[in-house]
């Protein structure tokens, strides 16, 4: 139990310095890219560019700029004001889209475990075999298969010809199914390879052997004996993964018409909004890092080897 | 362990016996010594060859391989040139189609021969004419001029883009070949009246070199990354995996903004054209280095698991070197995973690609990769009007490259299962 | 880990899961409302002075009305179906001209009153379009007011000795009830402002000007420049006379004075020790007669010049009135706040979701209220164009505003698509600093060898048309000159003259142009026809907007992309952009005759010779070709066949209070 508390502490350390490293990076890039984000077609001109820019405090030198925004975010948990949409706070914008991103990368991940993990251990078991090639094959077409074109043969199919759900937008569960699921489908892909590949090596592995030796039922063995230690790339793929589905959302976010962050993550890139885009950055950041954490204390809780450090 | 070990069997040899056992002690020496001039690879390929679905997988993407590196030699149809006015959204059809027969081309009779026959007699005139030039650098300035000439000039830039001269000796010998002769649009034509057959053909050419460059940049780093991590572990590995969480959370858009804009900067450029190195190619290298992380991360947990194996005890009890065991012991015995999200990080940077081309970031038009023509085909699929051949043929192409890419590695996994070796 | 507290863990995950996955699918559902508007993207702002684009207008003209508002005028084109429109009463009942045509009185409605209740009076006016004009708002369409007197210089922070200023005192309130003064720091609420004090200016003090001769200076780029500039500028120090007394709105000039001194950088080398700090010295725009309000309901405007269009500029959303006593209170950007904000238009904002949708919903207080029959409106955040077709066919949208591209053809068959031609222009700009385009005939050549015939039937394919002069036909009282027509033979012609004979030592030239469908598939043409047809080969650049926008202003391009779409119904509008150093003129092209006619043409009073004027530029520039221009615009809207009242209008103008729903709506899903 100190163990975990420790541990946990440890990484809070880490992730504070993360979080910082990801802030100064972030903030040396933004500037050195070329373009700001007063750029429009009609040029302002120096003095009321100056203006605009002292609003948003882009007019102290560097340094000054770097230390007030983060005195700002550590004391204040203040992101500052979006340039770009101006009657929004980036706190506000992330408050609006955050739930709506996250149900969506909820669902779509829970949906993509259980077909994911419940696809490849049956391909495992039964290798080989029709079931597996065919269930394998799936596995490949959601991951070869873009998403952009998944969802729009999805939106053909299962609005138009089978009206089972709503074109687009946001507001019913009717209206999330459709693109959680086109968002979960190459998640769910990737875990049944996975799962498959990691089933396929402790099956061969001794103690399994031992274990189906002493005469226990098959269901037994598989649960207790080989998904745990199958499950470990699984589990480490849980991280990446929740990146991608919540970055991934982008496109489904535009296609569904959903409002969440994933979209305002790339025009805050291309139009310059640096507190936007250092907002979205600072959440990803803190968000990839809690679930990278949970992965590695999942991975210690499976695997007894494995210490947590 | 598994495998035959190579020491005799105790039972059957106390010293004292005599000759037959001498003999029997000979044979199993001698049975053991072919059995190790077997390596792991020439096992391994063995094992391959009797896989089926991997060996058609790996034939399909030697041929794959071989038509994008020869796509310039197929009777295929112009990759760029655009029929605006007759052939938009042309479905599948087994309509003919002679090579450079648009009226917009002006090209003599309508074929790209006559026009080429013409070129190069008018060409080789005006050389003539030049070449009885009596002051040489009149002559030699003229003849630099000429030839800068012929390569705008020739009809082979109507056709193709941007072709290098191994490509252009190839139109060449395509022309010499099949003359005006193409493959009917089996593939149906695009929104702006280009073959789409041609298209996926050529495409499919940019996307593979994007895929296997930047996967192999990404294997290398990803994979001794992880393995050192995860064998050393402690400080080291922690250290490791926070720079990788790092990364990870940082939003690589605005790395590729940065790195494209700092590379297309006419200085960055002439350095780097110094060296013969193409910007193009910094480009899949920045891809590469992006797809390192996941890499490093699941080879990490597999040596997490591995380190506290046996025979990694073993193998640091006689002494070998860290170095040794993570790339000797290690890493093989990683190489199922590896090759497993080998299998899945081809597509992701293939579709990365295609993000990034849609993002104006990737290859420019005229130029074409499989992802820009998904692009361009979900666009124009609406139920209103079904143009599904824009999305079915380039869907398709990427997809059974990936189902390949798929197959084999679930082959080569099996077959480079160190645990598996002399086993069925 | 004990085996216990691992079975813990896997439960209490499955536990948080399980209850992930029940909040993920808890959604407080919202009923649809009467009507629903495809509006591109998220509108950036509500503020009228802030806004641009198509996306905020659109609800801006919903919520606000202005003096006048676009109406429908006589009939529709038999042939277009294009519904004219012109300006007509909105808050002002009346309007009358000077004979002068320089004097225009607005008599307001005093039955108008705000969302909230509080009547709209002139001074609400006089204030708002003040703010518009101060520089801080730094409203992008401030120039349209700029024929008004001492606009200009009240926009741009010039002064002269002897101009009747404004200073505002470093003294603005902040949201927490202290001041600037208090805290040092500057508020950037702009408006409430700060003390302002009146008075004369009689002198500047200026520390010796910034050189750039020396070592250090020579290394600095012109950015650095300008800073350094600005820098010397902020430490100017201003002596005014100030009036002892001055009311606004009845300020005697005349009255006795007090010598002051102010600087917006007290750490100048000339400030004295009394010397105060401020925002700035401007001229009193408000103060000296260029508008007035004598009294709460009625509103003058005088003009420099006798613009014939200043009726429909007062239509537009930048000279829309905004409510003073909400922005004092919410401040800036809170009062656009959907619990915030008062407006004075047919509807109000009931909500505002970021990605999502505006829902209007009807202001009973607007003074023509029982025109408007629908009773809420959504404006939903659709960007995908096939998404917008795909919930206009199941019925969520009503009206889609940008149907896809590649199914024009289709699409333009049925009857609830409406076309019509638009006062807008789509063009490559062309870099005329840079070779080989520095060459007219090189710029011609480019111009004459693209076929815009095959770009319109074939790739745009909702009935541009193709163009060949700058400004769209369709202005009343404005004829173009003839322009040019296709001519391959003549553009290798003017290569050969050019010394580029077939397009032999063309240096390379490279289009430029922002992430988009329709912008690569028409380079992608453009890129062919150049070279079938010069044998000139031109790459194509593709950049995302921030950049795409910076290399055009730095003059970092060789073409570029571009289009522009009329802010008001006069060829000026197409036209001034391109006079030297124009601030949208971004081409490096100055041609002196051109600015000349412009200026003559401004001051023009009699309708006839000023357009003769303008055509006369339009012709040089024509001949000129500083830019390639290619088509002219249609707008492109489907509206579902149970909507009454919508029309094509000239400007793509819609007002929402004049469309009907034909039929009891039937319920969407």
């Amino acid at each position: 139990m100190t163990d975990l508390f420790s541990y946990l502490i440890r990484r809070l350390g880490w992730m504070l310095l993360t979080v910082w490293a990801v802030y100064t990076f972030s903030f040396i890039l933004m500037r050195s890219v070329p373009g700001n984000p007063f750029s429009s077609e009609r040029n302002v001109p120096p003095a009321i560019e100056r203006q605009l820019r002292a609003r948003f405090n882009l007019d102290a030198p560097p340094l000054q700029q770097y230390t007030d925004y983060l005195v700002g975010i550590v004391t204040r948990g203040d992101l500052g004001v979006s340039i770009k949409l101006e009657d929004y706070t980036v706190n506000e914008v992330l408050a609006e889209g955050f739930p709506v991103s996250a149900s969506l990368a909820i669902l779509a991940l829970v949906f993509a475990i259980t077909l994911g993990v419940t696809a490849g251990v049956v391909s495992a078991v039964y290798r080989g075999t029709a079931g597996d090639l065919a269930l394998m094959g799936t596995a490949v077409l959601g991951i070869a298969i873009p998403n952009f074109v998944l969802a729009s043969l999805a939106i053909l199919l299962f609005v138009f010809w089978i009206p089972l759900f709503p074109a687009a937008g946001w507001g019913t569960l009717r209206q999330v199914i459709l693109p959680a699921l086109c968002l979960g489908a190459p998640v769910a892909a990737y875990i049944a390879r996975l799962t498959r590949a990691g089933m396929l090596e402790v099956l061969g592995r001794e103690h399994v052997r031992t274990a189906f030796a002493k005469g226990l039922p098959k269901r037994t063995v598989i649960l207790k004996h080989v998904l745990p230690g199958a499950l470990l790339p699984v589990v480490s793929y849980l991280g990446p993964a929740t990146a991608s589905v919540l970055t991934g959302s982008l496109v489904l976010e535009k296609i569904f018409a959903l409002p969440g962050i994933g979209s305002h993550f790339i025009y805050a890139a291309t139009q310059r909004d640096y507190t936007l885009a250092m907002g979205m950055v600072l959440t990803y950041t803190v968000l990839l890092f809690v679930m990278n954490s949970l992965v590695d204390i999942s991975y210690a809780v499976i695997d007894p080897r494995v210490k947590l450090q | 362990m598994s495998g035959v070990s190579p020491q005799p069997d105790g039972q059957t040899s106390p010293a004292h016996q005599a000759t037959p056992d001498q003999a029997a002690l000979e044979k199993i020496l001698r049975e053991s010594r072919e059995i190790r001039g077997v390596s792991l690879w020439q096992d391994a390929w063995r094992r391959l060859r009797r896989n089926r679905s991997a060996m058609c997988s790996l034939i399909f993407l030697i041929v794959l391989m071989l038509a994008a590196i020869f796509t310039p030699l197929l009777p295929l149809q112009s990759p760029i040139d655009k029929d605006l006015n007759n052939r938009r959204f042309l479905a599948p059809n087994l309509q003919p189609v002679v090579l450079g027969g648009r009226a917009g081309l002006k090209f003599e009779d309508g074929r790209l021969t006559s026009q080429l026959a013409k070129y190069t007699s008018d060409a080789a005139e005006q050389r003539a004419e030049i070449l009885a030039i009596a002051d040489a650098g009149e002559r030699d300035k003229q003849l630099a001029e000429f030839d800068a000439r012929t390569r705008i000039e020739h009809p082979f830039q109507q056709l193709w883009n941007n072709l290098g001269p191994v490509a252009f000796t190839m139109c060449r010998i395509r022309v010499a070949i099949f003359g005006d002769w193409t493959i009917p649009s089996l593939f149906g034509t695009d929104k702006l009246g280009r073959d789409l057959l041609a298209r996926v053909f050529w495409g499919s050419r940019v996307s593979l070199v994007v895929g296997i460059v930047a996967t192999i940049v990404s294997l290398v780093i990803g994979v001794s990354y992880g393995a050192i991590a995860g064998y050393f572990g402690g400080l080291t590995d922690a250290i490791m995996m926070r720079i990788v969480d790092m990364l990870y959370s940082i939003p690589f858009i605005f790395v590729v903004i940065f790195l494209v804009t700092f590379l297309s900067e006419d200085s960055v450029k002439a350095i780097l054209e110094n060296y013969g190195i193409h910007q193009i190619t910094i480009f899949y290298i920045i891809i590469g280095a992006i797809y390192w992380l996941t890499m490093a991360r699941v080879v990490r947990g597999q040596v997490l698991s591995l380190r506290t194996e046996q025979f990694i005890e073993a193998a640091r009890t006689i002494g070998a070197s860290p170095m040794r065991i993570v790339f000797r012991h290690i890493v093989p015995n990683t190489l199922g995973v590896v090759i497993v999200y080998l299998t899945l990080t081809i597509p992701s940077v293939m579709l990365f690609e295609a993000f990034l081309s849609f993002l104006g970031l990737g290859v420019a038009p005229p130029d074409v990769s499989l992802g820009l023509l998904l692009n361009d085909g979900v666009e124009a699929l609406s139920i209103i009007k079904l143009f599904w051949w824009v999305v079915v043929f380039p869907g398709a192409a990427l997809a059974m490259t990936l189902f390949a890419l798929n197959f084999l590695g679930d082959g080569l996994r099996d077959a480079l299962d160190p645990k598996m070796k002399n086993r069925s | 880990m004990p085996p216990e507290l691992r079975r813990i863990f896997v439960i209490s995950a499955l536990l948080v899961m399980g209850i992930a996955v029940l909040w993920a699918t808890q959604f407080d559902s919202m009923p649809p409302a009467d009507f629903s508007i495809q509006n591109g993207t998220d509108p950036k702002t509500l503020d009228p002075h802030r806004a641009t684009g198509q996306p905020e207008s659109r609800i801006l003209f919903g919520i606000f009305s202005g003096l006048l508002q676009m109406l429908p005028d006589g009939e529709p084109d038999p042939v277009t179906g294009l519904q004219p429109m012109s300006p007509q009463p909105a808050v002002a009942e009346s309007w009358e001209v000077s004979d002068d045509k320089k004097t225009y009185t607005f008599h307001l409605r005093p039955d108008a009153v705000w969302s909230d209740g509080v009547p709209i009076t002139s001074a609400d006016f006089m204030w708002s379009w003040t703010r518009m004009l101060h520089p801080a708002t730094a409203c992008e369409y401030n120039f349209q007011l700029f024929s008004v007197p001492y606009a200009q210089e009240f926009n741009s922070g010039l002064v002269e000795i002897g101009d009747r200023c404004e200073v505002e005192l470093f003294d603005r309130p902040n949201p927490d009830g202290t001041t600037e003064a208090d805290t040092g720091q500057a508020s950037f609420q702009a408006f409430p402002r700060g003390t302002m004090l009146y008075g004369t200016l009689k002198e500047i003090r200026k520390p010796p000007e910034p050189t750039f001769d020396d070592e250090a200076g020579k290394q600095l780029d012109e950015k650095e420049r300008e800073q350094a500039i600005l820098n010397w500028q902020e430490t100017w120090v201003y002596v005014l006379d100030i009036l002892n007394q001055a009311e606004p709105g009845q300020i005697d000039w005349d009255g006795p004075t007090t010598t002051q001194s102010f600087t917006v950088n007290l750490d100048s080398p000339q400030a004295a020790p009394e010397t105060q700090r401020m925002h700035a010295v401007l001229v009193a725009f408000d103060q000296l007669g260029g508008i007035e309000a004598p009294d709460p309901h009625t509103f003058v405007v005088q003009l420099k010049d006798p613009l014939p269009y200043f009726p429909s500029l007062t239509a537009y959303y930048p000279l829309f009135p905004v409510p003073r006593h909400c922005i004092e209170e919410h401040g800036m950007p809170m009062w656009t706040k959907a619990e915030n904000i008062v407006s004075n238009g047919a509807y109000q904002v009931k909500l505002r979701r970021l990605r999502d949708r505006v829902r209007l919903e009807k202001n009973p207080n607007w003074f023509d209220a029982d025109q408007t029959s629908i009773e809420t409106i959504d404006c939903l955040s659709t960007e995908g164009q096939n998404t917008a077709l795909n919930m206009y066919v199941t019925g969520q949208i009503d009206w889609v505003t940008d149907p896809p591209v590649a199914l024009m053809e289709t699409l333009k068959e049925r009857d609830d698509f409406y076309s019509a031609p638009m006062l807008s222009v789509y063009f490559y700009r062309l870099n005329t600093t840079r070779k080989p385009l520095d060459d007219p005939r090189v710029r011609r050549a480019l111009a004459l060898a693209i076929d815009r015939q095959q770009i319109v039937d074939q790739v745009t394919k909702a009935g541009q048309v193709p163009a060949f002069t700058l400004v769209p036909p369709g202005i009343a009282g404005y004829e173009s000159p003839s322009g040019f027509q296709p001519d391959i033979a003549k553009a290798k012609q003017l290569l050969v003259e050019a010394g580029y004979p077939g397009g032999r030592g063309l240096p390379k030239v490279s289009v430029l142009y922002n992430t988009s469908e329709a912008h690569r598939a028409i380079a992608e043409v453009i890129q062919q026809q150049l070279q079938n047809n010069l044998n000139v080969k031109v790459e194509l650049q593709n950049m995302e907007w921030g950049t795409f926008l910076d290399k055009i202003s730095q003059l970092d391009y060789d073409i570029a992309r571009s289009a522009w779409i009329g802010d008001y119904a006069d060829p000026n509008t197409f036209l001034d952009m391109w006079v030297t150093d124009g601030a949208q003129n971004s081409t490096g092209w100055s041609n002196p005759d051109y600015d000349r006619l412009l200026q003559e043409a401004a001051a023009e009073s009699d309708p006839g010779k000023r357009m003769q004027l303008l055509a006369d530029a339009e012709a040089i520039w024509i001949e000129e070709m500083p830019v390639i221009p290619l088509y002219f615009y249609v707008s492109v809207n489907m509206v579902k066949p149970r909507i009454e009242g919508f029309f094509p209008s000239p400007q793509d103008l819609h007002p929402l209070h004049l469309l009907r729903i034909k039929s009891p709506a039937s319920p969407t899903p």
